[in-house]
């Protein structure tokens, strides 16, 4: 069974706070949600405890040139669980999938931003996760939905096409906006995604979560190195298992 | 006209949505079918729309929160679930919807996914961004009023 998570923009960005977000998405079967609002005041362990769902922090970091990117970068990077930069200008979305300290772009195709080969090649180099934004899809009509649409779909292509990792989301500000795993594989499905390719993408925050965490465990003694005994686990007791 | 023999009559599947919106908001029937087709007629295009039916058969809302069951074509589900997804705002008012499943008949549907009755909203002032705000509140919901519009919040965000 996939873990799914939604990612969120809380108070005082969004319209509802970090609790709320919790509610309305355990009651739609989300496994977990990512905060992407650095200013969001919260509780982690009490709404982990009290919903019953896992809450990640996140940093979105909405900065359009690649000097001020670098630097909230090294300000925010030990800060958060998940980093995210938020792309929508060729220069923000060239310098985010550069970066091997950046785990998501999201937004790439949002305002004047565009996607092409090159951006693609170097997010699949760099692990940067594409993010596909699923939000004017859900929210918007006529001509800015089917830029959208038209949008993702050159989105799509591209990250087919070079093996690009990808999350997906609806991007709520509210959580009025939140809408439940199946009803956006629903939604994927018409416009051209597969129900695997949703899944997979709802399913990847908590995946990337789960790794980031892992590596900023105390056990790292640097990267690549963990302090800890052989276990069953590891390469060599397999060995001795199989003979 | 005659009724139709009971094996060519068509097959119907029911959805039961779940309905949220802000505490003021006033949504009827006519209201939500009417966004519901457009939300189908814009995804799906008119024949989509066709096929799938989407039909409002019972619909409830009051005080913020409701419910309705929505009658399908069997076997088109998915694209109702998917135009379900994209109702966004009913009136201007933003709302929260969300299928909690789906029967083969409407007994079985407001049985089984329906009929939790919410109750209505307290009136009170909760201390949020260090000022005393009215607010109303209803379980562990709470939605503060803020110069801005409301802020939803739950009981967690209080302690």
């Amino acid at each position: 069974m996939t873990d799914y998570y939604e990612v969120v923009t809380a108070y005082p960005e969004g319209s509802s706070t970090v609790s709320r977000y919790a509610k309305t998405a355990a009651e739609y079967g989300y496994d977990g949600i990512v905060v992407r609002t650095r200013e969001a005041d919260y509780d982690q362990e009490a709404i982990a405890k009290t919903y019953d769902i896992d809450v990640v922090t996140g940093i979105e970091i909405a900065a359009t040139n690649p000097d001020s990117i670098s630097g909230s970068i090294g300000n925010f990077r030990a800060d958060c669980t998940l980093l995210l930069v938020q792309g929508g200008t060729n220069a923000s979305n060239r310098y985010a999938v550069e970066q091997d300290r950046v785990d998501v772009l999201t937004r790439p195709m949002a305002g004047d931003g565009d996607f092409n080969h090159v951006l693609a090649r170097a997010a699949t180099t760099h692990g940067v996760r594409i993010e596909f934004d699923f939000g004017p899809v859900l929210r918007e009509t006529g001509g800015k939905r089917v830029q959208a649409l038209r949008d993702l779909r050159k989105l799509r292509e591209l990250v087919e096409y070079y093996g690009t990792p990808y999350v997906v989301s609806a991007s709520p500000t509210s959580h009025l906006h939140l809408r439940a795993p199946r009803e956006l594989v629903a939604v994927g499905e018409q416009i051209g995604f597969s129900a695997d390719q949703i899944e997979r993408g709802l399913a990847e925050w908590g995946r990337l979560a789960e790794r980031n965490r892992q590596r900023a465990d105390d056990s790292f003694v640097e990267p690549g190195v963990r302090r800890g005994r052989y276990d069953e686990q590891s390469p060599e007791s397999k060995r001795e298992d199989t003979k | 006209m005659k009724h139709l023999p009971k094996h060519i009559r068509p097959r119907w599947r029911y959805l039961a949505v779940g309905i949220e919106s802000t505490p003021d908001a006033e949504i009827d029937r006519g209201a939500f079918q009417r966004e519901l087709w457009y939300a189908a007629g814009n995804l799906l295009g008119d024949p989509g729309s066709a096929d799938t039916d989407l039909t409002v058969y019972s619909f409830a809302f009051e005080a913020g929160a409701g419910e309705a069951i929505i009658r399908v074509r069997r076997g088109e589900t998915d694209r109702a679930r998917a135009a379900v997804a994209c109702v966004s705002a009913v009136d201007g008012e933003p709302v929260g919807v969300v299928v909690r499943g789906i029967s083969g008949t409407v007994r079985a549907c407001e049985e089984r996914y329906l009929g939790d009755r919410t109750g209505d909203f307290e009136q009170r002032h909760v201390v949020f961004t260090e000022a005393t705000r009215q607010a109303v509140s209803r379980d562990d919901a709470v939605e503060v009023s803020l110069p801005s519009g409301f802020v939803s919040a739950t009981e967690l965000d209080f302690e």
